[in-house]
């Protein structure tokens, strides 16, 4: 190789390297205060919009759409959605965080809509100064310890789930034994833990199982289910699962009923026999004040069957506009002050009363609902 | 000894095992005649589940057909069958033949290729969500035979039933027609074949079509059984068919069936007895873990499968 190559060669990798340092100088310089023309400003939708449980992701987005149609035509602004498909992986949902971090005009992320999501993109969102407001993140950790300083939830976590579930089973249904399945993700794991540490510490006997995320079969969990089982706990983001669940229960004569966490919220996909299920929303569908809501729902979207995950999000969304709009009032905002004026909110809620923030960034106050499930229909508990 | 439990699990395994089965022939059948790992061929059991969903969907869904149950079956199982034997023709026609010179890595990597086409046409044509055959609308679970520790849902002795008869059907078809002694002198030896005056191009075609129509024929059956289809539903039973094949020996009819069946009881009896085995320290998230133990294990010690033979090279 003539020595005129190797020196254009390595001329060649230095610029290379020079300028990809610059650019990354730039984009990180870039991303902590953004300063945003308030004319062009979009929400960016973190959540997953395909794989197992796009259902979730596609209901969120539907409604946080109808939300900031909504939202522009009352206050004459601007606000667009951009979506972000996590498809129910960590990775992925990193990936994600980058897109938005370096998007300028994303003054606000609305979501993740997975706890996994918010582990793997909340620091990225952090930096940037970014808040991130999810409508179903549930984990306890998200919030404990305030690890992400510029993440915000709409909804109640685990670590009110867990001991309401446990009181409910091991109370109200009395329940002796008692089978917890999670499904071996970072939402149902620490979940389907917790609560089979409260069942025990009520001397409830508790045995464990597991299954995938996408597993369709669970013929052969429910024949290690005893017939002196009581209740089966399942930790699931996935509504078909825990119905075929139960199904496959009363397929094998067990009595056990299924008592699905939140993220098997859905009358149109879990509709056992018997069974319940709890979540971090009431349903609107019991709400009467909430009809017209409905109905103008009902008219924009053409999916009209939905449960809580999205007027969750719609919620979110409103957080974030709300937000915005008063730190647009100078007609120029930074993602900064956009965060500081979420922490301080405090709008009417369609779930009643007002929505605002702890300090550590979860709504307050609130509860998990409690559904009862017979032959297919929801029913409020309580 | 729990035999409720054991006679429960045997059920199971033998639903999963006739499913398994039925991919691990069109696995073999290919591999047989073209030397070639069709990698797409769990895909195309998930796109009979979705012609399956798709018909049920149309005759009025479960709750209400407007046609008799076990004709709304029969319906399903041979619009899936026929709509995936052309499926596959189509896939050799376009992917594989025009690959047939070329090294080994070519088609296999075509095959990875329809693969992913095909999870992405399913996926853009009928979005993301999963679809439910709400099977359990359409046959109440009780419905079946109840006697004693022993309870099998109707759709379980159907979706069994018809494997067996398939796998049937297949081994009369190879062992007592023509089109079968034509199948098995092209997996012989191709070229001896064509100068015998076989039309190995179609002959290839045939073996395509139905081992095609096999997979969608599983894929009706998964969705009968156990309710809930998907898009990506093709990676796991087609890893797992693979697995059945290598383990009853690729290219063996025989062997196909009986390591579907083997794998299928494999995974039921691990998730029922694999905390006991190991004393807690392995929960049933690991059925999986023993399935392709047994998958290592036999590329190890008996490369041919159970029913396979040892390749003899001339040297």
């Amino acid at each position: 190789m003539s020595k005129g190559l190797i020196a254009a060669s390595l001329g060649l990798l230095a610029a290379a390297v020079l300028v990809t340092s610059a650019l990354a100088r730039s984009e990180a310089a870039a991303t902590p205060a953004q300063i945003a023309a308030c004319t062009n400003v979009s929400l960016g939708f973190v959540g997953p919009l395909t794989g197992p449980v796009a259902f979730l992701g596609q209901e969120q987005i539907s409604w946080l759409r109808f939300g900031v149609q909504k939202y522009n035509k009352a206050n004459k602004t601007r606000f667009k959605v951009a979506g972000g498909d996590t498809q129910l992986k960590a990775p992925v949902a990193r990936t994600v965080a980058r897109r938005f971090v370096a998007d300028r005009k994303i003054m606000a992320i609305i979501g993740p809509s997975e706890s996994q999501a918010v582990r793997v993109g909340g620091n990225l969102y952090e930096k940037a100064g970014l808040a991130a407001i999810s409508g179903s993140a549930t984990a306890t950790d998200l919030t404990k310890g305030r690890p992400y300083t510029t993440f915000f939830r709409v909804v109640p976590n685990d670590a009110i789930q867990g001991p309401q579930v446990v009181a409910f089973v091991a109370g109200n249904l009395g329940a002796k034994n008692v089978v917890v399945i999670d499904s071996q993700d970072d939402y149902s794991i620490p979940l389907a833990s917790g609560i089979s540490r409260g069942l025990r510490a009520r001397n409830v006997t508790v045995s464990r199982e597991s299954v995938s995320v996408d597993d369709t079969d669970f013929s052969s969990i429910v024949a290690n289910v005893g017939n002196n089982v009581n209740v089966v706990v399942f930790a699931t983001q996935n509504a078909t699962s825990a119905n075929t669940l139960s199904n496959q229960l009363r397929e094998q004569g067990k009595k056990a009923i299924v008592f699905g966490t939140d993220g098997a919220y859905s009358p149109a996909q879990f509709k056992p026999r018997n069974g319940y299920v709890s979540v971090f929303a009431p349903d609107l569908h019991f709400d009467r004040k909430a009809r017209a809501l409905i109905r103008e729902y009902n008219r924009y979207s053409k999916n009209r069957t939905f449960g809580s995950f999205g007027p969750a999000t719609y919620m979110a969304g409103l957080a974030a506009m709300n937000a915005i709009a008063r730190a647009c009032a100078d007609g120029t905002a930074t993602r900064s002050e956009v965060t500081r004026l979420v922490r301080s909110t405090n709008i009417p809620s369609i779930f009643g009363g007002t929505l605002r923030f702890s300090k550590k960034g979860d709504p307050l106050p609130t509860k998990f609902v409690l559904y009862k499930i017979t032959n297919g229909t929801y029913s409020p508990v309580g | 000894m729990d035999w409720d439990k054991i006679v429960q699990l045997l059920v199971n395994g033998m639903t999963l095992g006739s499913v398994y089965a039925l991919v691990a022939l069109g696995f073999s059948m290919i591999y047989g005649i073209l030397k070639l790992l069709n990698l797409a061929h769990g895909d195309v059991l998930m796109v009979g589940a979705f012609i399956g969903w798709g018909i049920i969907s149309w005759l009025g869904g479960a709750q209400d057909p407007s046609v008799a149950v076990w004709l709304l079956i029969v319906l399903m199982l041979l619009g899936a069958m026929v709509g995936c034997g052309f499926l596959g023709v189509a896939i050799e026609r376009f992917a594989y033949r025009p690959l047939r010179r070329a090294p080994r890595i070519a088609p296999l990597i075509s095959a990875l290729g329809v693969s992913f086409f095909l999870q992405n046409s399913v996926l853009l044509l009928f979005g993301a969500d999963y679809r439910s055959y709400e099977t359990f609308d359409l046959v109440d679970v009780e419905v079946g035979i109840s006697w004693g520790p022993l309870n099998i849902w109707i759709i379980r002795i159907v979706v069994i039933a018809s494997a067996f008869a398939m796998m049937a059907g297949l081994w009369l078809l190879v062992t007592r027609t023509k089109l079968g002694k034509a199948m098995r002198a092209t997996a012989f030896d191709r070229e001896a074949a064509a100068m015998m005056g076989i039309d190995v191009d179609r002959v290839i075609v045939k073996t395509f079509f139905i081992g095609s129509a096999l997979a969608g024929a599983a894929g009706i059956l998964v969705g009968l059984v156990f309710g809930s289809i998907n898009h990506f539903m093709g990676f796991s039973y087609g890893l797992k068919g693979f697995t059945a094949a290598v383990v009853g020996g690729i290219g063996s009819i025989p062997g196909a069936m009986f390591g579907g069946l083997f794998i299928g009881l494999s995974e039921a009896f691990s998730v029922g007895y694999i905390e006991d085995l190991t004393r807690g320290r392995l929960g049933s998230a690991f059925s999986d873990l023993v399935v392709f133990l047994i998958l290592i294990v036999f590329m190890i010690v008996r490369p041919q499968g159970i029913f396979g033979k040892p390749e003899v090279k001339k040297v």
